[in-house]
């Protein structure tokens, strides 16, 4: 095992000599950036956690009943992403071949490869859990014990969210050596994963945290003490913070026991149980389904609907979506935006909204919240459009195809279930709440310029940061590129809903009576920065990812 | 076909080619040699515009790379050092996916694309995803694939890594086939064998410069190594005294 990490800190030791000075500078910009994000959740965090410990009797409770929850998400936020990394990281990654053939035992390979799937699975999520303890202890008034008490029971409980998913991994490789089967079975643990996720939704837990839906005062004050999911690991670190807050530790010193007990037995029975099954299951996940379809050309509607002009990218679009769907890790993916998309109806439906003009509001409002799912699905399948291309890279760049063409066919197949998911999230919105006809015209144009300057942002900027020879799509989601897209396209919907609030202030005052509420020089410079504003959120990208591209000679 | 003109190439601070002056013409076969890290893999990717010079031109059939690279690609076939193909593609879909990039008819492909698939022993297993191929396999595909658009000029990358014998051989004859038909065969090989039988020409690289160019008579002429092997030759050129060195460390 001990080589193992030495070539680990080895390669990290090599990668930071090797920096030169212009990455120091890019990767200080990226941590600057990313440390800025950081800030506005925190201030955001900051703000709802000082209202809710304002409330008077209940503060305290509620502020530790949104702490049980954020970490029940969290916890169940990294065994959704072990489930998907694991799968390429312990059976796909490509210096497996290598270890495999090395004399190192089995259980130390796989030691070193899930240790590797459980950092990459909860970094980023753990990271995100920081701007909120912060600003818990700052309203709570907790000082640096309770941040040193929280970086202990972290890790442990980060890990035990890996290993879930890891396991269910391993167990289903192992179960299922045959690739059909098991690529069966995936599916349909995704489809229940996506099925589970729509029935809680549909539940109504919202009933809960109401205190008018509930009969008694006494029943909400239950809800509130209850421990939220107590079997979870989450709850015991819920737990061991709310000890540590009130200097309680022995309390923090059992949940701690707990916590890394827990993690450190369910880590060794992992190991041992790696021990008898991941060989079996790293030869069967080798193999290939080898289902034989015709060997007979296959036709290609992309073609025949761009006709013979359209070929190369009638061509390109066919080949993006054959490779597209037969990659089963998709699918989960897919899924869950489908339930996302449900989910979200069903909430809208559900807001206790009493009148029109809060409807309108919220109809407006709505912009934002649906640009930030198609800022998530945009990171997750458009940013990565180009990178995916992988190591065949060399066979579109060696054909006589420029690279405006494949960036225009990436764009192209984003772009429509991209329209579709934002016309359903808008329109479907401004029905449920009967949007007055003003702010439902403006929003659907909105959304739809939204779509298509997210989808450009995403390939080109995808252009911009390309990474051929990573082995599974999180590693180009959670790269300085992937980070860079988020940030600008935030950015972006933040800057939209800032310019259109204008005429939609103009609007407001116009239903609620005032004289010559509309300002025309106003809502003219309101819509040519936002067309300006989406050329730019389009075109800047678009640009320095082609040059990007055309001078790429990386990999 | 192939022209290249003081052709040159840096990393940084380190020199992958440089000043290179060649030519490939139509019907030749021209055998690149040079040790690993030579610069042969980075001048045929510096002919196919994978990467692009820092400076000199390379050309192909007139068209320079830089400056008119849908052109040159146009007129060029690829077969990488290592075969990456799309894994969640078939072998016939690969062809076809080629062909139309290539802007092979279609009727043309529906003839040739079981032909070459049979040629390459491939036409049971090409139905299958390429991820079910081993690397021999896949070779093979890469192979069928530049043959699909009959380019007028073939830039291979050890193309014979990992074939099969018959197929090696097979690969050998269709670019002696290939060649009599006026294509322009540019191959890199670390297999001398195959170089002293099939090339017309022979150049060998060392440290990113052209140290010898011409037939296997004119380099046998110019050594003065004892054996006349291609073999002798090559060390002699890259490093014969170091050999001998190497082995006392075995």
């Amino acid at each position: 095992m001990l080589p193992l990490v030495a070539r680990r800190l080895r390669c990290l030791k090599n990668r930071v000599a090797g920096l030169k000075r212009w990455e120091w500078v890019r990767n200080a910009a990226f941590l600057s950036l990313g440390f800025w994000m950081l800030f506005g959740l925190y201030r955001a965090f900051f703000r709802l956690l000082t209202f809710l410990n304002a409330i008077e009797l209940i503060g305290p409770l509620l502020v530790w009943k949104l702490t049980a929850m954020a970490m029940l998400t969290t916890f169940g936020m990294v065994i959704m992403s072990s489930l998907i990394i694991s799968l390429t990281t312990l059976f796909y990654a490509s210096d497996l071949r290598f270890l495999m053939r090395a004399p190192v035992r089995m259980r130390d390979v796989f030691a070193d490869k899930s240790l590797e799937a459980a950092f990459f699975s909860s970094w980023m999520i753990g990271l995100a859990l920081f701007p909120f303890v912060i600003a818990l202890a700052r309203v709570r008034g907790l000082g640096w014990s309770f941040h040193a008490g929280f970086l202990f029971l972290l890790a442990p409980c980060l890990l035990l969210a890996a290993i879930v998913g890891m396991a269910f991994t391993l167990a289903l490789m192992r179960a299922f050596p045959s690739a059909r089967t098991r690529d069966a079975v995936w599916a349909l643990s995704s489809l229940s994963t996506a099925l589970l996720y729509g029935l809680l939704r549909f539940s109504q837990p919202e009933r809960l945290v109401r205190p008018d839906m509930l009969r008694r005062v006494a029943e909400y004050l239950n809800y509130l003490q209850a421990p939220t999911a107590p079997f979870a690991p989450s709850w015991w670190m819920t737990r061991g913070l709310s000890a540590c807050a009130v200097g309680d530790w022995a309390g923090f010193a059992a949940q701690a026991a707990l916590l890394w007990g827990s993690a450190a037995a369910a880590f060794a029975i992992l190991i041992l149980a790696a021990d008898r099954t991941y060989a079996l299951a790293y030869s069967g996940a080798q193999e290939s389904p080898r289902g034989s379809r015709p060997t007979d050309l296959p036709p290609m509607p992309e073609i025949r609907l761009l006709g013979e002009r359209g070929r190369v990218l009638g061509a390109l679009l066919w080949k993006e979506r054959k490779t597209f769907f037969r990659d089963i890790k998709h699918w989960s993916q897919i899924m869950l935006v489908g339930s996302i998309v449900f989910v979200y109806l069903f909430s809208i439906s559900r807001l206790p909204l009493d009148t029109p003009e809060l409807k309108s509001l919220v109809c407006f409002l709505n912009i934002g919240t649906t640009g930030f799912v198609l800022c998530s699905l945009g990171l997750r399948f458009t940013f990565p459009s180009v990178s995916l291309e992988g190591r065949s890279w060399w066979v579109l760049r060696g054909a006589p195809v420029d690279v405006g063409g494949i960036m225009t066919q990436k764009l192209a197949f984003s772009l429509a279930p991209t329209l579709v998911i934002a016309t359903a999230l808008v329109a479907a919105t401004n029905h449920i709440l009967d949007a007055d006809p003003f702010v439902a015209r403006l929003t659907l144009v909105t959304i739809w310029l939204t779509a298509c300057a997210l989808c450009g942002m995403g390939v080109g900027l995808g252009a911009f940061f390309p990474k051929f020879s990573v082995e599974n799509i999180h590693q180009i989601e959670s790269s300085a590129g992937g980070f860079v897209y988020m940030a600008c396209a935030l950015g972006y919907i933040a800057l939209v809903m800032g310019i259109e609030a204008i005429p939609m202030q103009m609007h407001f005052q116009q239903i609620l009576g005032r004289a010559g509420a509309w300002v025309p020089w106003a809502a003219w410079a309101s819509a040519a920065g936002v067309a300006a504003l989406n050329a730019a959120a389009f075109g800047i990208p678009w640009v320095l990812g082609l040059r990007n591209l055309e001078a790429y000679e990386g990999d | 076909m192939i022209e290249l003109e003081r052709l040159g190439k840096r990393f940084g601070s380190l020199v992958a080619v440089e000043d290179l002056s060649l030519t490939v013409s139509r019907g030749e076969i021209f055998a690149f040699l040079g040790p690993n890290g030579a610069g042969k893999t980075t001048t045929v990717k510096l002919i196919t515009g994978l990467l692009r010079p820092t400076s000199g031109t390379a050309r192909v059939d007139g068209f320079d790379v830089v400056t008119h690279t849908l052109d040159a690609k146009r007129r060029l076939g690829l077969v990488p050092d290592e075969p990456f193909v799309y894994p969640k593609l078939t072998g016939a879909e690969f062809l076809r996916f080629v062909g139309d990039l290539y802007g092979v008819p279609y009727e043309t492909q529906r003839k040739r694309v079981p032909e070459l698939l049979e040629m390459f022993e491939l036409l049971d297993r090409g139905g299958e995803l390429v991820e079910s191929y081993s690397h021999g396999m896949r070779q093979k595909l890469v192979l069928a694939s530049v043959l699909l658009h009959e380019p007028k000029a073939l830039l291979l990358d050890e193309p014979m890594v990992g074939l099969d014998p018959k197929s090696a051989r097979l690969a050998k004859d269709i670019f002696k086939t290939l060649a009599s038909r006026g294509c322009a065969i540019f191959m890199c090989t670390h297999i001398l064998e195959i170089a002293e039988k099939i090339a017309d020409r022979i150049g060998i690289m060392l440290g990113g410069r052209l140290q010898a160019v011409g037939t296997l008579a004119e380099l046998r002429g110019r050594s003065t190594s004892s054996g006349g092997h291609l073999e002798d030759i090559f060390l002699q050129l890259t490093g014969a005294g170091e050999y001998a060195a190497l082995l006392k460390n075995l």
